[in-house]
């Protein structure tokens, strides 16, 4: 039996969604256990700054927020792939019977 | 006589910020040019079907528009959440910091996927998808039901930030506060704000509906960025740079004001109506933990799920005309908020230091500091202006598409689906304008003594929506086996959990745990977390137990939206 290819729109949103997913949870793997070590517990005698930034700050948010927009910018201009999203249905030819015109 | 730290400077800026008529000018010529947005919307809007251009602008949204209306910027963003930076200090950044991935969750998780599915099923409304996806009428009355409710805590909560933007802008109408204990009577200078903003965002919502929502946000995203900016260097050359600011702001207060979990601020607690000296809720020995590490935690998933699970985010990617606008849009907007957010806890931590008497009513803090920074230079009075259409438009962009929303849902999801499905275009565009006009009425009537927990409702209304429809809609967009029961109990669970977590914080159920933010209106937060987050289990345990334990969803349906046209070609042998 043939078995039926899965939606080529599905496949890449599956994989990109998957990506995204990797993404967060490494900038919370970072960010959050760096803040609570480096931004906790600490006084004005040891506070140092970084371009005007608290360095716990600066390191712990500044950068890995910059970071992230980099590989936003990566994701949408090469990781994340065009496809055709197909023909809208008239909205009173509702041909799959789906209620949905 | 309690000593409370930054008392010993008040009176340290006595003098009352005075508006000039140049910023009440800025503003009107604001409201004009989005109600002229609005007629244009309008007119594009006549060549097509009314009910797909009305509520989703004829699936036409470019990378601009999707990246600048998709965003969850609203009055807590420039009155609610810089409240929290001047009270709270540098812990708030980690409040917020999950906003670093927002852009990339918001449209790369479900953006295509739904594209893909609302325009397989002819959804023009999420509950249109649902009810598509799995052929339940019941599933899209549901979802429309609970859409309904959550818009309509956040569309109060703006009504009164947009009153008030006003009252601001009005010369010799004075400061009021939005927080909790702010006393003293609203004035008729609040009524007549309100009313403007009413007739204003109501009635370019009115002539261009969705298509006039998206425009007027774009046009007002720009000048938040542009009012941004501008009060940022103003702010930082006032302050002295940013380390001055931070270790002024640090004297005014304590080091907690620069660490985590953050300054627990003595006069953010009601006072003593017995004795004015002393600070209800208040213990100088256990202090409130504004982040615990619990909350860290939960905050990087807040405004992920919040934005991933948003009604009105997931209509503007149905909208959206590409599978290139979705992509594009991510960068745009991930470059969009980094000059949003990050500025915004720069500005408030100057304020900190430039303005330490506001620590009663921080909610004050942005049109405080604008005023000030402006007030010696030459045409300071329409810069402030500029910079107060900053928040201004956030209000109304939110205002304006919860309106198209809560109408679709309405009018689309109920009379059409269940009272009149022969309704015609004529009878569609008369219900909607009277379901707009009616919500809009109810706002102004919940405003006329206004709600004081401006954000904590935002807060609230984006956790409850998306505790309620994260799971669901990824289910919907990605499981084939997940079925129409699954998806209700998932919706009831995710909703019932973060209700009954409101309704035991908000009862004092287990006493004040101080943590998070003071408010009265506050969830109980169980082994510290947000009620987002159980309601997130709660939602994924029932979706998938129930969809497992009932009848496969009918295998045609399901592979029409799953599989390609065309099966794959037989493996030789």
């Amino acid at each position: 039996m043939q078995q039926p290819a899965p939606d080529p729109v599905l496949k890449s949103a599956r994989r990109e969604a998957l990506c995204v997913l990797g993404i967060w949870l490494a900038a919370l793997s970072y960010t959050v256990p760096y803040c609570y070590t480096h931004g906790y517990g600490r006084t004005l005698a040891d506070l140092k700054f970084v371009w005007g930034f608290p360095d716990w700050i600066f390191w712990g948010i500044v950068v890995p927020w910059c970071t992230c927009v980099a590989i936003s910018i990566w994701f949408g201009a090469t990781f994340m792939r065009d496809e055709d999203l197909g023909e809208e249905l008239p909205e009173q030819d509702d041909e799959l019977g789906l209620g949905g015109g | 006589m309690e000593l409370i730290p930054g008392m010993l400077l008040l009176g340290a800026t006595t003098e009352k910020p005075s508006v000039g008529y140049g910023t009440l000018a800025v503003l009107v010529l604001f409201i004009l040019g989005s109600v002229w947005i609005g007629m244009l919307a309008n007119k594009a809007m006549q060549s097509t079907s009314f009910t797909k251009g009305f509520f989703l602008g004829n699936r036409g949204l470019g990378a601009w528009a999707l990246a600048l209306t998709a965003t969850v910027q609203s009055g807590g963003t420039f009155m609610g959440f810089p409240s929290l930076v001047y009270t709270h200090g540098w812990a708030v950044a980690l409040w917020i910091c999950g906003y670093m991935v927002v852009p990339l969750t918001g449209f790369g998780v479900l953006g295509k996927r739904l594209a893909r599915l609302s325009r397989q099923t002819g959804a023009i409304t999420v509950p249109d998808l649902f009810r598509a996806r799995f052929n339940s009428p019941a599933l899209g009355l549901v979802s429309s039901l609970f859409i309904m409710f959550y818009m309509s805590f956040m569309m109060v909560a703006q009504f009164k930030a947009g009153a008030l933007v006003m009252k601001l802008a009005w010369p010799g109408s004075g400061m009021l506060a939005l927080t909790e204990d702010a006393t003293g009577s609203l004035g008729p200078a609040y009524y007549i704000g309100l009313a403007i903003f009413t007739v204003t965002v109501v009635g370019y919502t009115l002539l261009g509906g969705f298509l006039a929502a998206v425009w007027t946000d774009i046009f007002q995203s720009v000048m938040m960025l542009i009012g941004v900016v501008l009060l940022l260097f103003l702010a930082l050359n006032q302050a002295g740079g940013m380390e001055q600011a931070t270790r002024t702001a640090a004297e005014n207060t304590s080091a907690d004001y620069v660490f985590g979990p953050g300054y627990d601020d003595p006069q953010v607690s009601p006072a003593d109506p017995k004795d004015p000296g002393k600070r209800l809720a208040f213990d100088a020995s256990r202090p409130r933990q504004f982040m615990p590490l619990g909350l860290v935690f939960s905050y990087f998933f807040v405004w992920v799920f919040a934005g991933l699970g948003s009604p009105a985010g997931m209509v503007r990617v149905m909208a959206g005309k590409s599978t290139e606008v979705i992509r594009k849009s991510i960068y745009l907007l991930s470059v969009y908020n980094l000059f949003i957010y990050l500025p915004l806890i720069v500005i408030c931590i100057c304020g900190r230091a430039l303005i330490p008497e506001l620590a009663d009513k921080p909610d004050e803090i942005i049109p405080r500091i604008a005023l000030l920074t402006t007030k010696d230079l030459t045409g300071g009075s329409l810069l402030a202006g500029l910079i107060l259409a900053a928040p201004f438009g956030a209000v109304m962009a939110t205002v304006s598409s919860y309106l198209v929303v809560i109408a679709s849902g309405l009018v689309r999801d109920v009379y059409q689906r269940f009272v009149n499905p022969q309704a015609g275009t004529h009878e569609l565009r008369r219900l909607s304008y009277i379901a707009m006009i009616a919500v809009a009425a109810i706002a102004v009537g919940a405003n006329i003594n206004p709600p004081r927990f401006l954000q904590a409702v935002v807060v609230f209304s984006g956790t409850g929506a998306a505790s309620t429809f994260c799971v669901p809609a990824l289910m919907l967009a990605f499981w084939r086996r997940a079925t129409e029961r699954g998806m209700i109990a998932g919706m009831l669970a995710g909703a019932c959990t973060v209700l009954v977590l409101y309704a035991m914080g908000i009862s004092g159920w287990g006493g004040e745990q101080r943590i998070g933010q003071f408010t009265g209106f506050r969830p109980y937060f169980l082994l510290q977390l947000e009620p987002l987050l159980w309601g997130l289990a709660a939602s994924l345990i029932a979706g998938v137990t129930v969809s497992l334990c009932t009848t496969p969803p009918d295998e045609q349906l399901v592979s029409k939206l799953f599989d390609a046209e065309r099966p794959l070609a037989a493996e030789p042998a």
